[in-house]
């Protein structure tokens, strides 16, 4: 089990310029898909899908819905094992470690943490909805106490809730809840970050802070997050996978992955073109 | 289809940069009419109708300033507007050397002249030819028509140097001041319809970043 990492001040370093981070070998694989499917059932959701997720990197999701966005996404960390009858084919390879095969969904989880749409706190104060997995995890006392801060720092929520640890995690507002539930994820050193829709129930000013958040996570975290909101996609992720519904056999697949930069100045793809213009539909 | 709004204006932008096209194509030809002629009037009559094309330049300025701020383009939308932006403004400079050129017809109406140097004549009809088809490359979106007019450049260049050479010969000969002055005056013609050339290199460079979103050098 990953050890707990040293404090480290959010925001203390200048991420590296967009198109310097997106250069041909700039940053390794750290989650590689290859031909992965998926099923609810009878229902095929996503067909073989192919994607290499770079490591330190934002990776966004973009597609209309029911295109198989948030499927994927919930593949990375077997989410979907909650749902019965539905299995996934195909590899997903985590540092080299098959994700779909492994009996160990402990440790998966804590690898590949899971941030959700809604602003999530657990009923009880700051400090314990930060504590709950590292507890859980059978940590010490001392690890634990300095885990809550470096994860709130990570969250830039420190400054925020240093003087009130002991309140109930629901008398923040629904930002900071947001960043209280990415504290809690970073809390036990995941190395990937999932996203699903995270700032879609924010206000603008919230919606920012979460996205200037996701750039510095980078710095030890790799992120993959789902989003409708292609401006979102633009500002934050380095890399951008465009999804689509087959017309005709109504699973999710792949159209388009490329750098952030790239897709939204130069798509390949008709379809991505007409999507990202909004000539789509 | 959607955003069937957004697509009417990036249209009617289209449009309105194809009609100041059209204006500077025929500045540019009047421009040169008056001065084969030394004909004054004509001259006048390119220098006020320039104030069209600035007024057009202004209107799309504006406009094209409006749909990024409310529309938020990408990818082909917002390669074409910026693309209409700097071809827009070559187009106005190119309109404004048609003025230059019309000013100093003005001049050399008024001192002593035979007939226009061939080789100004060749080259005004050259940079007419070069902006006429840098133009059908801009209606059709064609970055392989756009590079073809482009590389059509270095023959006004030639022709520019061998004139301006000639006409420098020329001064060390003058005594007279009205000879000077109109052989300056030549010079600067020859000048201005360089630069024309210069302005469709930098359209046909427009053209390509518009139809395939790659910034060139076509210099």
């Amino acid at each position: 089990m990953e050890q707990p990492r040293q404090g480290r001040a959010a925001g203390g370093t200048e991420a590296a310029p967009v198109v310097l981070r997106t250069l041909p070998g700039a940053s390794p694989t750290k989650v590689s898909l290859e031909q992965v499917s998926f099923w609810y059932g009878k229902f095929k959701a996503l067909n073989e899908v192919t994607l290499e997720v770079p490591e330190k990197r934002v990776t966004a999701l973009i597609g209309p819905s029911g295109c198989g966005k948030s499927t994927l996404l919930r593949t990375l960390n077997r989410m979907y094992d909650l749902v019965p009858g539905s299995r996934a084919e195909g590899r997903i390879m985590l540092d080299g470690e098959d994700v779909i095969a492994t009996r160990n969904l402990m440790e998966l989880r804590q690898r590949v943490g899971m941030v959700f749409q809604r602003p999530i706190s657990f009923p009880m104060s700051i400090r314990d909805n930060v504590a709950f997995a590292p507890k859980l995890l059978g940590w010490k006392k001392k690890d634990i106490e300095d885990t809550i801060e470096r994860s709130l720092r990570d969250a830039a929520l420190w400054e925020e809730v240093k003087d009130r640890l002991h309140q109930p995690g629901a008398s923040l507002s629904g930002g900071q809840q947001q960043r209280l539930a990415i504290a809690r994820c970073v809390a036990v050193n995941p190395q990937v970050i999932l996203m699903d829709e995270p700032a879609s129930a924010l206000d603008p000013i919230a919606t920012l802070k979460i996205e200037d958040l996701m750039g510095r996570l980078t710095e030890n975290y790799t992120i993959v997050i789902v989003t409708h909101n292609m401006q979102q996609a633009g500002r934050v992720a380095d890399y951008t996978a465009f999804m689509l519904m087959h017309p005709e056999h109504r699973y999710g697949e792949l159209v388009e992955f490329a750098p952030t930069v790239e897709l939204f100045q130069r798509p390949k793809d008709k379809r991505t073109e007409d999507y990202i213009t909004g000539r789509f539909g | 289809m959607t955003r069937e709004a957004f697509t009417r204006e990036l249209e009617a932008l289209r449009e309105s940069l194809l009609r100041m096209a059209g204006l500077v194509e025929s500045q540019i030809d009047d421009a040169l009419t008056a001065l084969r002629q030394f004909d004054r009037a004509g001259a006048d009559l390119v220098r006020m109708n320039d104030q069209a094309i600035n007024e057009l330049f202004r209107q799309l300025r504006e406009e094209i300033f409006q749909v990024i701020a409310t529309q938020q383009p990408v990818a082909r939308d917002l390669r074409t507007l910026m693309g209409v932006q700097y071809i827009a403004i070559e187009l106005e400079r190119m309109g404004d050397y048609a003025v230059r050129i019309a000013r100093r017809t003005s001049t050399l109406a008024g001192l002593p002249h035979g007939q226009l140097r061939p080789e100004l004549s060749l080259m005004g009809e050259l940079a007419s030819q070069q902006v006429r088809d840098i133009l059908d490359a801009l209606i059709e979106e064609n970055g392989a028509r756009a590079r073809e007019v482009a590389a059509k450049d270095d023959e006004v260049d030639r022709l520019y140097n061998r004139l301006f050479d000639s006409l420098v010969d020329d001064m060390s000969g003058e005594k007279d001041a009205e000879d000077a002055l109109r052989t300056v005056t030549l010079i600067n013609v020859a000048h201005n319809l360089e630069r024309i050339g210069d302005r469709v290199v930098n359209v046909a460079e427009d053209i390509i970043f518009l139809s395939t979103g790659f910034v060139v050098e076509l210099d």
